[in-house]
């Protein structure tokens, strides 16, 4: 029997997994960023995720800031810190040709983010509670979440925003030729510490928007970063290196692979069937399920 | 005394252990065409890179216009004047023929003047006007690297240094490409030149240089070192 309440309660399971699926998306748009101009894998991005998910809250808490009116200043914050963290951590270790030691100051800065978030806002999962938080709006008899739905526009606009970034100014022209090949990139005078302060900022700025919508639609807690980087990093496994928009869909299909399969299955196998998902892509298409092959000059 | 440009002084550059350039001096004088020949593996790439500051100097030192400029950064280098158009061409593949351009008008001093620069380039290669949205990586060996070498002179530079330019190129591509150094250079434009195409290159220059195993071994006019026994020899022969 397929009756409405099936078709009624996959569509919501989509849904809810493409909106979830946004947020992966966020953060493998800042990893594929930062790896493509520095092969640095960021593995803080979901504690500073989390960071900025606690900003958010606590910006509403005590000065009663509504979270999206704090999107320009969680947003511009962020901004701030990714160049500070490239110029402060990472500015003399992308030179090295080791590159264990970058993973290693991300690992740790990992650590530093969670342990610090811990002792200063206890362990205990927090969410932020509005006057809208739990209103949904009615679309074909389906109801959606108003906060997540919010948190799915300000994806795909900051996705675009990104997007248009790269497409169509000099210095985000920079950034892609300076992914593609750096040397060549200095050839024509293209410094890599700028445009290195530059992926920092827009990655960690991702981070910010992705707090937000995370703090809005669900309770956090300071450990829950380890995950959502592990998580952005097989979206962007799907989505390959390289496509900003490709990143954002692959964390949109894992987003509702995980919804599906925590229905179906059970709500313990969606990490399992993640990790399934990222070994057979690794295995099969390791450039990416949704990039064709480019060749190089 | 004719105007040296470009001028380097004993340089000595090595890889580790490795030592590439053994005390190599020679100059280019402005207005001219300057070719650098030499066996696989003689240093030619290796004085390039280190003139447009990808390599540092051991010892030695580098003048631009009397300017010292010895241990400057690839981008100082560019900004002061010196463009290079790599070997292999080195475009970015990914992007398109015009974005690869206006990258090539990407420093401080050619900046303001990407329009018109990219008019010029349009103006002197056609072609690339026609193809302005296709993708670099996917033009044929001779429209890229007509690509590097308008991309370079998109950063409006004082010398062009060209790294095997005719490298893979089939013969009537190779013979405009020489043509093409020469046209540049009747518009003014001072070029070092490194070859292994050594009869074309040593044809249209004015001076040459040639290197073996990281030092100048021979020197002197086009064409004169053309009829000269020993590079007759090492032309015709194999170059070992
Ligand atoms: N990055 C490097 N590391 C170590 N050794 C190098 C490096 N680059 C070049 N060499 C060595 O330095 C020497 C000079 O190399 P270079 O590339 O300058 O030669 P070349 O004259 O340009 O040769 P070709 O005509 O083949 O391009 C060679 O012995 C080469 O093996
Ligand atoms: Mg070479």
């Amino acid at each position: 029997m397929f009756d409405y309440l099936t078709f009624g309660l996959l569509a919501q399971l989509f849904i809810n997994g493409i909106l979830f699926g946004t947020m992966y998306g966020l953060a493998a748009i800042g990893l594929s960023l930062i790896f493509g101009t520095m092969r640095i894998i960021f593995l803080s991005q979901g504690a500073v995720i989390i960071l900025m998910a606690y900003c958010c809250y606590w910006l509403f808490t005590l000065f009663k800031i509504d979270p999206y009116l704090s999107i320009p200043i969680i947003g511009l914050a962020a901004m701030v810190l990714g160049a500070g963290i490239y110029q402060g951590l990472f500015r003399r270790a992308v030179k090295m040709e080791d590159k264990n030691i970058t993973l290693l100051i991300a690992v740790g800065l990992m650590f530093l983010i969670e342990n610090l978030m811990a002792v200063m806002w206890t362990p205990n999962p927090r969410s932020i509670s509005t006057g809208y938080t739990s209103s949904s709006i009615p679309v074909g008899g389906l109801a959606i979440s108003f906060t997540r739905l919010m948190g799915f526009v300000m994806a795909m606009l900051s996705t675009a925003g990104v997007t248009l970034f790269l497409k169509r100014t000099l210095v985000g022209k920079a950034v892609r030729a300076a992914s593609e090949d750096i040397e060549a990139a200095r050839l024509v005078g293209i410094s890599p510490h700028w445009v290195n302060t530059i992926a920092f900022a827009i990655g960690i700025g991702l981070c910010g928007i992705a707090g937000i919508a995370l703090s809005t639609t669900y309770p956090f807690d300071p450990y829950f970063g380890f995950i959502f980087s592990l998580k952005a990093m097989i979206a962007l496994a799907l989505g390959g290196l390289g496509s900003v928009f490709g990143a954002l869909l692959g964390g949109i299909i894992l987003g509702t692979l995980e919804s599906w399969s925590s229905f179906f299955i059970s709500g313990g196998w969606a990490d399992a069937v993640s990790y399934g998902v990222f070994l057979l892509v690794l295995l099969f298409k390791p450039e990416g399920l949704l990039v064709r092959s480019v060749k190089k000059v | 005394m004719e105007n040296r440009l470009l001028e380097i002084k004993d340089l000595h550059v090595s890889y580790g252990s490795v030592c590439a350039l053994w005390g190599v001096s020679l100059h280019v004088p402005e207005g001219s065409i300057v070719a650098l020949v030499g066996a696989n593996g003689a240093g030619k790439s290796t004085l390039l890179k280190t003139i447009a500051g990808m390599n540092r100097p051991k010892n030695g030192s580098i003048l631009f216009s009397g300017k010292h400029i010895t241990g400057l950064t690839p981008e100082a280098v560019v900004n002061a004047g010196i463009a290079m158009v790599p070997e292999g061409r080195k475009l970015f593949a990914r992007l398109t023929v015009k974005e690869n351009l206006e990258l090539g008008g990407y420093i401080p001093r050619a900046r303001p003047f990407i329009q018109k620069s990219l008019e010029q380039a349009y103006e002197l290669f056609p072609l690339l006007k026609t193809k302005s949205n296709q993708i670099a990586g996917s033009m044929s060996g001779g429209e890229q690297q007509m690509l590097a070498i308008a991309r370079s002179m998109m950063s409006r530079p004082t010398i062009l240094m060209l790294d095997e330019p005719s490298l893979g190129l089939s013969p009537l591509v190779v013979k405009m490409m020489f043509e093409l150094v020469e046209e540049l250079n009747r518009k003014g434009m001072t070029i070092l030149l490194v070859e292994q195409n050594i009869y074309q290159a040593l044809k249209i220059s004015h001076y040459a240089y040639v290197i073996k195993t990281g030092k100048i071994v021979l020197e002197g006019k086009g064409e004169q070192l053309l009829s000269d026994p020993e590079v007759q020899n090492a032309y015709l022969g194999t170059m070992e």
